[in-house]
């Protein structure tokens, strides 16, 4: 029997005995060695060989990611470790640290229960390490950490004992201050701060497979000094024999993460809002493998023999082949054509995969990343709240004809695959929109459809997306059918930042029930009155129908809500998105006859009203933004910010870290287009950076005009705005 | 001056005199076929039988940019004609509303409209009818299966003993027209047990009345459009006559007072 067959074996033994499982992820800043570590994980428990760990990127599978040396995709992977003379299985998932994939670590963050944290010794805690932490903790997972590139302290920056270890106690208070933070309003969570003495701290070099943490200092008998001396020394190897970083990690992560059973009775009411009292919460609670069946799907991935392949957590129950499950915001059910868990890169059959783990299953032709799928119905979990929004649009067209169906089809794929892409399919003209989380993002994605798929593609210049939003409130406007015999009386207001954030992660939504919708929009300050009418919610905007009694309303507010969509989605100004708008419907005069209040009637008039109202709320257009960070040596500095200040941005602090500058400030993402190349030329490549989006911006009054017809022109629009636009 | 003309029901014989002699007299002609048509001719063909030029406006031409009809009321002569009868199904009373606004004079000629053929055809008497309504196609309305218009309307009539003439919907612009046959299988949903009445082609040569429970029209063909539907209330005595005998009605399926 092979080794690989071994363990697998091994794997199937081991899922049965939930206390002995670790669901967990690792989660970085870019570049602070996330897939080096994974790989030395995975060497260390036998899965790839110990030579290649570290070169090999055995996680890094798709060809794109090898080249390009960052992780895009979150990976899966088993594995089994013993400690404390148990057999344990580890299912672990790499998640990507570049700022633009930030979709991937959310998902991946709701099917573990622990995340090892890695952070750069050089380059301490990064905004992305922030922005993963904020991630894990939201979805309850709970945190240690591994401070990793310590080699380069001591080989590279030559630093003394006293040195270093007032370096790696700063990386540590940094992160406790931002688990600290981010934990203080939670109840359900005590103190998840991490510290080397209760072993949740472990420091090494993922290069060179040495780890070290306070319970393997006791174990080895090594100490910080003769570690400090033998990579001095060049004698890495006998470093890496002496005190391996697998055993190092793999012990805190069974030490110190909890295991399902510990897990789910705090997660599951963290991520499911349905009866705490019933019989499948209890199941769910319990790690039930006898219970019904409840998978939440983290990711979908395309195989080129198996298809779709969608992974996720089994939180109760028992996953088998044949199974008829339902998919939540679908009809029907779907029948499961095999389960497996990951082995490396690749996909194992077995038998059945049962509460706790990770499965990977095909059949559920349904799924998308986020569904709940269940032997019974029920409750969909939370959907997965996304961070950020799209603020970055390309246009893709099939350079042939012929390949436009496959186009097509290939785009509701990837967005299927990942949620934070959208896909806007013109089959009028063939040219489709894709957006995502940035430069990169969309890069990746392009590049994939003309090489897995073999479309040749052209693309457009990436384009930034924009947002238009009410300055004020409005007064009660009319909207007049073309027929002139309907008529609705709106007004609007500006969303207050709680309303708009509530809407953005989906904590209050039509999809629930009207009690809990209102509850939640009362906390995020919503009148009460006003939340007991609200009628829908599309984006970050809110209908309140205040009227009463009106006859034919009913028949007649699906094609209002249709025309308020249509307006909403393609703003007064520009046609770009409106966000942030609470419209009142205060009065609606209708005709008698359904014929003479049809689609034609009720859609422009709708739209008339709302963009009447929206422009005497004063409309402005809203840029995206993003924060940006650039650690550069000193002399480069004069340089680095001119970077930021030339690019409409702001300079918000500047700070010495090591022997570093740090520069932070924030600047729109459309001047951000082609930083990279720019920031490289002007420090002579000695600055590293960093950006995040930040959300969006009212523009300053004296660019809008100008950006508004800039938007118009290439949308082929009229270039000129309704006379009642006149406040820039 | 605006002259809205009533082409009346079927061809370009069934304008009146009087609607033949504006529609001569015009400097500009302008119709609208979208609400409805006649359905036994042609646009081409009405204008060369009075030897004019008809200008045929879509719902925007008529209803967001009326301006050069009403320019041309204002420097001349012009009409405007609608299949049926301008006011009444058709709703043009905003059109006319505009022009009075801009000082035109407007004048009506009146136009048979379906309403005159319900009653004619049926010999249910015009005094007994409640408010009509309009069964639109299920995908061209926002509500779910039968609009609550619809029903509403047929309950309240029939609460007062009332027929209801209900119009079918056409979308002329698609060339679709919906039969009886099509309207009774609606209908049947929330009146299993009701009569009805259809009338198809009024005004043409060869008209067609007939009546019978909703979920049996639902089966039968009616021919050619255009079709209408009557759902009789509570009958005299000489209306369930007439059911009976032009409609082939089954009398003791009637409500008869």
């Amino acid at each position: 029997m092979g080794r690989r067959k071994k363990i697998v074996q091994e794997c199937e033994r081991l899922m049965d005995e939930p206390e002995n499982i670790r669901n967990i992820a690792i989660a970085a800043h870019v570049d602070h060695g996330k897939t080096t570590l994974s790989d030395n994980l995975l060497a260390g428990a036998g899965m790839i060989s110990d030579e290649t760990a570290g070169e090999q990127l055995a996680m890094d599978t798709e060809e794109d990611e090898q080249e390009r040396g960052i992780t895009i995709d979150a990976a899966n992977v088993s594995m089994t470790h013993e400690y404390e003379d148990t057999n344990h299985l580890i299912n672990l998932i790499d998640t990507p640290g570049h700022v633009d994939f930030g979709g991937d670590v959310t998902r991946a963050m709701r099917a573990v229960d622990g995340a090892l944290v890695v952070v750069d010794a050089v380059e301490g805690a990064m905004p992305q390490t922030e922005t993963v932490l904020r991630q894990a903790l939201r979805e309850g997972v709970k945190p240690t950490l591994f401070i990793n590139k310590v080699d380069r302290l001591i080989s590279e920056l030559q630093e003394g004992p006293e040195e270093m270890q007032e370096r790696l106690l700063s990386v540590i208070r940094d992160v406790n201050d931002l688990i600290r933070g981010m934990t203080e309003e939670m109840d359900d969570i005590e103190d998840w701060t991490v510290s080397v003495e209760d072993g949740t701290v472990g420091f090494g070099s993922a290069l060179y497979k040495w780890g070290v943490s306070m319970p393997s200092m006791q174990r080895t008998g090594m100490d910080f000094g003769e570690i400090m001396e033998l990579e001095r020394a060049d004698k890495r190897q006998e470093l890496h024999e002496r005190t391996p970083l697998s055993d190092v990690v793999l012990d805190m992560v069974c030490e110190h993460f909890p295991n399902p059973v510990d897990a789910q009775p705090m997660r599951i009411p963290r991520i499911w809002r349905g009866d705490a009292e019933s019989e499948l919460a209890e199941t769910m609670r319990l790690v039930d493998e006898s219970g019904e069946v409840v998978l939440m799907v983290t990711d979908i991935a395309m195989d080129p023999h198996a298809g779709e392949v969608a992974s996720g957590r089994v939180f109760s129950g028992t996953l088998e082949k044949g199974q008829e499950l339902y998919v939540s915001g679908t009809a029907g059910k779907n029948r499961v054509q095999s389960v497996g868990i990951y082995m490396g890169g690749e996909r194992e059959e077995v038998d059945q995969v049962p509460a706790g783990n990770i499965a990977a299953v095909t059949g559920l032709r349904d799924a998308i990343a986020g569904s709940t799928v269940s032997s019974t119905e029920m409750t969909p979990f939370e959907s997965i709240e996304h961070i950020s929004e799209p603020v970055i649009t390309k246009s893709v067209e099939a350079q042939t004809m012929d390949d436009l169906p496959k186009l097509i089809e290939t785009l509701r794929q990837v967005s299927k695959e990942d949620p934070t892409i959208q896909i806007e399919i013109n089959e009028d003209t063939g040219e489709h929109l894709i957006s995502g989380q940035g430069e990169l993002h969309l890069e990746v994605q392009t590049q994939r459809i003309e090489k897995n798929q073999g479309i040749p593609v052209n693309t457009g210049e990436p384009i930034v997306v924009y947002r238009e939003a009410i300055q004020r409130d409005s007064d009660t406007v009319e909207g007049i059918s073309p027929n002139r015999h309907n008529r609705f009386y709106i007004s609007v207001e500006p969303l207050s930042d709680d309303l708009v954030d509530t809407l953005r992660m989906g904590e209050a939504s039509m999809d629930m029930p009207e009690l809990e919708r209102r509850e939640a929009l009362q906390e995020a300050g919503m009148d009460k009155d006003d939340s007991q009418v609200v009628e829908h919610i599309h984006g970050t905007n809110i209908l309140l129908d205040e009227t009463k009694g009106i006859q034919h309303l009913n028949e007649t507010m699906e094609l209002f809500i249709e025309g308020l969509e249509e307006a909403l989605d393609n703003g007064p100004l520009a046609n770009e998105p409106v966000q942030g708008t609470l419209i009142r419907l205060h009065d609606a005069k209708l005709h008698e006859d359904t014929i003479h209040r049809g689609p034609a009637q009720v859609i422009p008039a709708t739209r008339e009203a709302v963009h009447k109202s929206l422009i005497d709320g004063h409309i402005a257009m809203k840029e995206p933004m993003q924060d940006v960070r650039i650690d550069v040596p000193n002399d480069h500095m004069g340089a680095a910010s001119g970077e930021i200040q030339g690019r409409r941005g702001r300079v918000d602090d500047m700070y010495q870290e090591g022997d570093l500058m740090v520069v932070e400030g924030i600047a729109p993402v459309d001047e951000m287009i082609g930083f990279a190349s720019d920031i490289r030329s002007a420090t002579e490549g000695r600055a590293s950076w960093n950006t995040e989006n930040a959300g969006f911006e009212f523009m300053a009054d004296s660019l809008q005009r100008d950006k508004t017809m800039e938007i118009r022109e290439r949308k082929g629009m009229k270039l000129e705005l309704p006379p009642s636009v006149d406040y820039f | 001056m605006l002259t809205f003309v009533g082409l009346g029901l079927y061809d370009e014989r069934s304008i009146t005199v009087e609607g033949r002699a504006a529609i001569r007299d015009a400097d500009r002609v302008f119709a609208e076929w979208y609400t409805s048509e006649l359905i036994g001719t042609t646009v081409e063909a009405l204008a060369d039988h009075h030897g004019v030029e008809i200008e045929v406006r879509d719902r925007a031409g008529v209803e967001q940019d009326p301006d050069p009809i009403l320019d041309a009321a204002a420097s001349g002569d012009a009409v405007f004609c609608t299949a049926g009868d301008t006011m009444i199904s058709t709703t043009h009373v905003d059109l006319r509303l505009r022009a009075e606004e801009r000082g035109i004079e407007t004048r009506i000629v009146h136009g048979v409209t379906a309403q005159t053929a319900a009653s004619g055809l049926t010999g249910l008497q015009n005094y007994r009818f409640g408010p009509s309504t309009t069964l639109p196609f299920p995908w061209a309305h926002g509500a779910d299966g039968l609009p609550a218009s619809v029903t509403n309307t047929i309950d309240e009539n029939r609460d007062r003993g009332l027929h209801t003439l209900v119009f079918l919907d056409i979308k002329a612009a698609e060339e679709e027209y919906m039969r009886a046959d099509t309207a009774a299988s609606l209908l049947t949903e929330a009146y299993p047990d009701l009569v009805g009445i259809v009338v198809a082609r009024a005004g043409s040569p060869d008209p067609l009345v007939d009546g019978g429970p909703l979920s049996d029209l639902a089966e039968r063909d009616f021919g050619d459009p255009l079709h209408l539907l009557v759902v009789p209330g509570e009958c005299h005595l000489l209306e369930a006559d007439a059911l009976e005998t032009l409609a082939d009605v089954d009398r003791k399926s009637l409500d008869v007072a």
